[in-house]
C-alpha cells in the first residue's frame, strides 16, 4: 500500500506541472490584458505601458511563466492585478461558499437521485419507468445556466416564492462570517430566521447544480439494481423466504450501490465546474463566480492560480478515494 | 466496506471545509444603532412618498464594485461610487447640475487673475472615520502624494495625469503648503481653467494620513491600503466591509460633520449583466440597480412595484473616421465623410437601440452643457439623397462604390453604447443604402480595440463615445482632437486639417469664459464640419429602485451620493 501510495503521489508533481504550463499557455491566448481592464477605455498607451511592466506582463511569456512558478515553488500563489489581494486568502475565503453549495447539491442529487432509481428498477419497462429515463435523460442534456436562469425565472420571478441571487437577504440579517458557510454561520449566530432564509437562498442553486449529477445517479442506481435483482444470491434470499423489504436492503441495495458511490467521487469535479456557471448566474459569492470574474477582467494571476487551486483539490480528492480504495480492495493496488 | 466508502466523499470534502474555515474575514457583527434623526434634508433628497423615514438597509447593485480601495488609483464609475460614499473632496459638483461648483471639505476658494494660485480655506471641527483631524495638514498630504505617487501607481492614476499633467516635477502643481491650520496654498505652473473641476472627481477624495500611514499606503510590496476596508474618510457612510465580488457594506456616520444619512446601512453589491440586475430587483434581493438596459426601460416603467430614474444625457456616442488608417482611403475626400454623414440616420439609431431616449447628437457636447452651442456647424443630418449626390459628385456610382471599413467592440455594452454589434448591422445598412460598400469587423474590448485598434490609427471608422468627466469644453474637444506641440495629431482620428491647430492654440489659452466658449465653438466646428468623426447620440442612462425607495437623485455626471436616500415601509 505504501508504495501505491508513494507512486501515486510522485505522479502528482508531473500532472501539476502539466496543469500549470496548460492553464498559462490557454489564459494567454484570450485577447485582451489586464491593464486595460484595470485602465478603462481611456487610458492612454502610456498608461497601459507603464501598467502592464509593473505587472510583469511586458516580459517574455517564458519569463512570465517561470515567475510564476518560482512563486509557486515558494508556495506563494501571487496576487490579482486587479485587486492586488492574495490570491490564497481569496481563494479560501470564497471557497466554503462553494462548498457549501456543492454539498447541497449532492444531497440533493444523491438525497432523490438513489430513491428514484430503485423506485424506476422495480417498475422496469412501465410508464413512469420510461417517464424517469426521459426525465433524467432531459435532467443530463439541460445546460446548467440554462436551468439556472430557468428556476430563478419560475420561482423568483414569476411565482416569487425563493430569493433570485446571493446567499442571504443582507437587508434584513447581518452574520458574523466565522466559516463563511453561510448555513453553520447562521447557526453559530443562533439565528433562526437567518438559517431558514440561507436555507432558501440555497435552493435553486442546489437544485440546478444538482440536476445533472441527480440524473446521472439516478440512472446508476436503476442499472446496478437491475443487475443485482437477477443475481443468483438474491433469488436465493427470496426463496427462502426472507421478506422482500430486507432482501432489498441487505442484498440489493448494499451491492447496487458500489458503482453508485465509485460515480459519486467522480462528481466532485463535475460540481466544480458546474459551480462556476451556477455561481455567475445566483451571484453566488464562491470560487466559481470569483473565477468567472477574473476571466472577464483578464485577471491572469486569479485565473491561473484559482484554476490550478481548484484542479489541486479535484486531483488530491480523487487520490484519496484511489487510495482509501487501495485499502478496500486489494485488486485496486495492482491495476 | 460499503459504509466507509460511502463516506470517503464526504470525509474529503469535511476536511477540506475545515482547512478553509479559518481566514474568512470577519466583519462587524451587528448593524449599527440609529441615530436621532435629523430633520435637514441631507445631500439630493426629494421628499417625493411623504416625509422622510429613519433607518433600513438599501441593497444596491452596480456592474461591479471598485477594483481596490485608494481612489487617487481608480478612475471608472463603479469605483467612484463607493468612494462618493465614504469620502468628501475639496469641492464638490453641485448636485443637479454639471458645471457648477459646492463647497465640501473646503468652505471657500480663491483663485489668483493669474489661474496660478489656489488658496482653499477648509472647514473647521471635521473628523475622519478614524478619529483624527481632518486640517490643511491633512489636504497637503493627499496632494504632495498624488503628486509623488510611486512610479508603480502612476499607470492608474490618470485622473492625476488628466488634470495635473504628470507626476513630480512635470506636475502642472508646484507647491502645496499649509498656510495655518485650515489654510491650503496650491501653486501651479499654469493657468488651467479645468483644475478646480478635475478636483471634484471622487478620485481627488481626501484620505486620513493616519490611515495612508499605517496601511503602507505607498509601499507597493506591503501596502495594505488597496484591499482593507479603511475608515480614513470623512463621509456620510463608513465603509465596514469590503469584498470586490460580493459587497459593499457600509454603515452611516453618526458623527459626519453635515447632514447625516437616513440609511442605517447602504449595500452595494456587483452584478455584471443588466438583465441579472433587473431579475434580482424583480425578485427583491436588491432594492435598486444601475445602467438599466434601454430594450428594459419599458419593462421597468411599466412595473407598479418599480421605478425608472433617467439621468440626463452626459455621454455622446460617436462613429470616429481616421482616413488615414488604410491607404487609399475614400474617406480622405471631405465628400465622401460628409456623405458618411448625412447617410446615418441618427434618430433611427436613437429610438432602436436607446429606446428613444436622450437626443440626436448635432455636436459633441450635450446640450445640458453650459458649453453646448451648434454655432457655425453646417447641416449634416441624414438624408439620403444628399448622401448619394455627395458620392456622385465625388466620382462614385453604383458600379465604382467607395469601400469602407467599420469596427465595432465585442464583449462589452458601454452607457453610450448599448448593443454594439447590433448598431454596425444598423449603420452598415444605412450606409450601403446610400451606395457604400461596407466591410465590417471586430475585435475585443480592451486593448485590442482601443490600444492596438482605434488608438493606434488602425480603424477607418469605429464606434466609441465618451461621457464627460466635467463641464469644460476642453474635456470633449481638446481629449479628443488634440495636436501635440511637434504638430502630431491624436492618432485615433489623425485630425489637423489646414488652420486647425491656430485655433486650438487659441481656445486652450483662452481664460475668459466668454471668450473660451467662442474659441471652443470654432474648434468644434471646424471638426464637425471637416468630418472628423460623426457624432451619433447623446443616450440618457437610467437607474431602477423599487417603489418604497426615496430621495434617490440621478445625476448627470454618473454616480450618486446615496445620503439621501430613505425607505418607506
Amino acid at each position: 500500500v505504501a508504495r501505491f501510495i508513494v507512486r501515486r503521489l510522485l505522479l502528482l508533481i508531473p500532472i501539476m506541472l502539466g496543469l500549470t504550463l496548460l492553464i498559462f499557455t490557454f489564459i494567454h491566448l484570450i485577447p485582451g490584458d489586464p491593464a486595460a481592464t484595470i485602465l478603462g477605455e481611456r487610458a492612454t498607451a502610456e498608461s497601459i505601458a507603464r501598467v502592464r511592466a509593473s505587472l510583469g506582463l511586458d516580459l517574455p511569456l517564458h519569463e512570465q511563466y517561470l515567475n510564476y512558478m518560482a512563486g509557486l515553488l515558494h508556495g506563494d500563489f501571487g496576487r490579482s492585478f486587479v485587486t492586488s489581494r492574495s490570491v490564497a486568502a481569496d481563494f479560501l475565503q470564497r471557497f466554503p461558499a462553494t462548498i457549501e453549495l456543492s454539498l447541497a447539491a449532492m444531497i440533493f442529487a444523491i438525497g432523490a437521485g438513489i430513491p428514484l432509481g430503485v423506485f424506476t428498477a422495480k417498475r422496469r419497462g412501465g410508464f413512469l419507468d420510461q417517464a424517469g429515463l426521459i426525465t433524467s435523460l432531459v435532467g443530463i442534456s439541460i445546460p446548467i445556466f440554462f436551468l439556472g436562469l430557468l428556476l430563478k425565472w419560475i420561482f423568483a420571478i414569476q411565482i416569487p416564492i425563493l430569493p433570485d441571487s446571493g446567499r442571504i437577504d443582507q437587508a434584513s440579517f447581518l452574520i458574523p462570517r466565522v466559516t463563511n458557510m453561510m448555513l453553520i454561520d447562521t447557526l453559530l449566530d443562533r439565528n433562526l430566521p437567518a438559517f431558514i432564509d440561507a436555507v432558501r437562498h440555497l435552493v435553486l442553486p442546489a437544485l440546478a447544480l444538482g440536476t445533472i449529477p441527480l440524473a446521472i445517479v439516478m440512472r446508476i442506481t436503476r442499472a446496478s439494481v437491475l443487475d443485482v435483482i437477477s443475481e443468483d444470491y438474491v433469488r436465493t434470499a427470496r426463496a427462502k423466504g426472507m421478506p422482500g423489504s430486507i432482501v432489498d436492503r441487505r442484498h440489493v441495495l448494499r451491492n447496487a450501490l458500489l458503482p453508485v458511490v465509485t460515480v459519486i467521487g467522480l462528481e466532485v469535479g463535475l460540481l466544480l465546474g458546474g459551480a462556476i456557471l451556477t455561481e455567475t448566474v445566483f451571484t453566488w459569492g464562491g470560487v466559481g463566480r470569483w473565477i468567472y470574474e477574473a476571466v472577464a477582467g483578464r485577471d491572469y494571476q486569479v485565473i491561473q492560480s484559482g484554476v490550478l487551486l481548484l484542479a489541486l483539490i479535484f486531483v488530491v480528492v480523487n487520490l484519496i478515494v484511489d487510495i482509501s480504495y487501495a485499502f478496500i480492495d486489494p485488486r485496486i493496488r495492482h491495476t | 466496506v460499503t459504509t466507509s466508502r460511502w463516506l470517503v466523499p464526504f470525509a474529503v470534502m469535511a476536511l477540506v471545509v475545515g482547512a478553509c474555515a479559518g481566514p474568512v474575514a470577519s466583519p462587524s457583527a451587528t448593524p449599527t444603532g440609529t441615530g436621532p434623526a435629523t430633520t435637514a434634508t441631507p445631500g439630493p433628497t426629494g421628499t417625493q412618498g411623504g416625509e422622510p423615514q429613519q433607518g433600513g438597509t438599501f441593497v444596491f447593485a452596480g456592474a461591479r464594485l471598485a477594483s481596490q480601495l485608494d481612489p487617487i488609483r481608480t478612475s471608472d464609475g463603479e469605483s467612484f461610487r463607493i468612494f462618493r460614499q465614504m469620502y468628501n473632496r475639496l469641492v464638490e459638483i453641485k448636485l443637479g447640475t454639471i458645471g457648477e461648483l459646492d463647497p465640501a471639505l473646503a468652505e471657500s476658494w480663491d483663485i489668483s487673475d493669474d489661474g496660478l494660485t489656489y488658496v482653499f480655506h477648509l472647514r473647521s471641527g471635521v473628523k475622519f472615520q478614524d478619529g483624527t483631524d481632518f486640517n490643511a495638514d491633512a489636504v497637503v498630504t493627499n496632494l504632495n502624494r498624488w503628486k509623488n505617487l510611486p512610479e508603480e501607481y502612476q499607470g492608474d492614476a490618470e485622473y492625476y495625469e488628466a488634470v495635473f499633467g504628470g507626476f513630480g516635477d512635470a506636475s502642472n502643481m508646484v507647491s502645496a503648503e499649509a498656510t495655518d491650520a485650515n489654510t491650503v496654498t496650491m501653486k501651479l505652473n499654469h493657468a488651467d481653467p479645468q483644475v478646480i473641476y478635475g478636483l471634484t472627481l471622487p478620485c481627488f477624495s481626501i484620505v486620513s494620513p493616519a490611515v495612508l500611514e499605517a496601511t503602507h499606503a505607498d509601499d507597493p510590496v506591503n501596502g495594505t491600503f488597496t484591499t482593507t476596508a479603511t475608515q480614513g474618510g470623512t463621509g456620510f457612510f463608513t465603509l465596514t466591509e469590503y469584498t470586490p465580488d460580493d459587497s459593499a457594506v457600509f454603515v452611516r456616520n453618526d458623527s459626519y460633520w453635515g447632514d447625516k444619512a437616513y440609511l442605517d446601512r447602504l449595500i452595494i453589491r456587483p452584478i455584471a449583466q443588466a438583465p441579472d440586475r433587473l431579475a434580482a430587483l424583480q425578485g427583491g434581493s436588491i432594492q435598486g440597480f444601475d445602467l438599466v438596459s434601454p430594450t428594459d426601460y419599458e419593462t421597468v416603467a411599466g412595473d407598479a412595484n418599480m421605478q425608472l430614474l433617467e439621468r440626463a444625457s452626459y455621454n455622446t456616442f460617436y462613429i470616429g473616421i481616421n482616413p488615414t488608417a488604410e491607404a487609399n482611403s475614400a474617406l480622405q475626400n471631405l465628400d465622401v465623410r460628409k456623405a458618411l454623414a448625412r447617410a446615418t440616420d441618427r434618430q433611427s439609431l436613437l429610438n432602436t437601440f436607446y429606446g428613444g431616449r436622450g437626443s440626436v447628437a448635432d455636436t459633441f457636447i450635450p446640450p445640458i452643457s453650459e458649453w453646448y452651442t451648434t454655432d457655425g456647424i453646417e447641416d449634416l443630418s441624414f438624408n439620403l439623397d444628399a448622401a448619394k449626390a455627395l458620392l456622385a459628385g465625388a466620382g462614385y456610382s453604383d458600379t465604382n462604390k467607395p469601400t469602407v471599413h467599420l469596427w465595432y467592440p465585442s464583449g462589452v455594452t458601454r452607457p453610450y453604447m448599448p448593443d454594439p454589434k447590433g448598431i454596425s448591422e444598423a449603420v452598415t445598412q444605412m450606409w450601403e443604402n446610400a451606395g457604400f460598400d461596407v466591410v465590417v469587423d471586430t475585435a475585443e474590448w480592451g486593448s485590442p480595440y482601443l490600444g492596438d485598434g482605434a488608438r493606434a490609427s488602425k480603424f477607418e471608422t469605429f464606434f466609441l463615445g465618451w461621457t464627460g468627466d466635467w463641464d469644460d469644453p476642453a474635456n470633449w474637444w481638446d481629449q479628443h482632437f488634440f495636436v501635440n506641440s511637434d504638430g502630431t495629431p491624436n492618432p485615433q482620428f489623425s485630425f489637423n486639417p489646414p488652420g486647425y491647430v491656430d485655433l486650438l492654440r487659441a481656445a486652450e489659452q483662452e481664460l475668459d469664459p466668454t471668450a473660451r466658449k467662442e474659441a471652443w465653438a470654432k474648434v468644434g466646428a471646424m471638426v464637425i464640419n471637416q468630418v472628423g468623426f460623426i457624432t451619433v447620440v447623446h443616450g440618457d442612462t437610467a437607474v431602477a429602485v423599487a417603489n418604497n425607495v426615496h430621495g434617490y437623485e440621478p445625476q448627470a455626471t454618473g454616480t450618486e451620493p446615496m445620503a439621501g436616500v430613505w425607505l418607506s415601509q
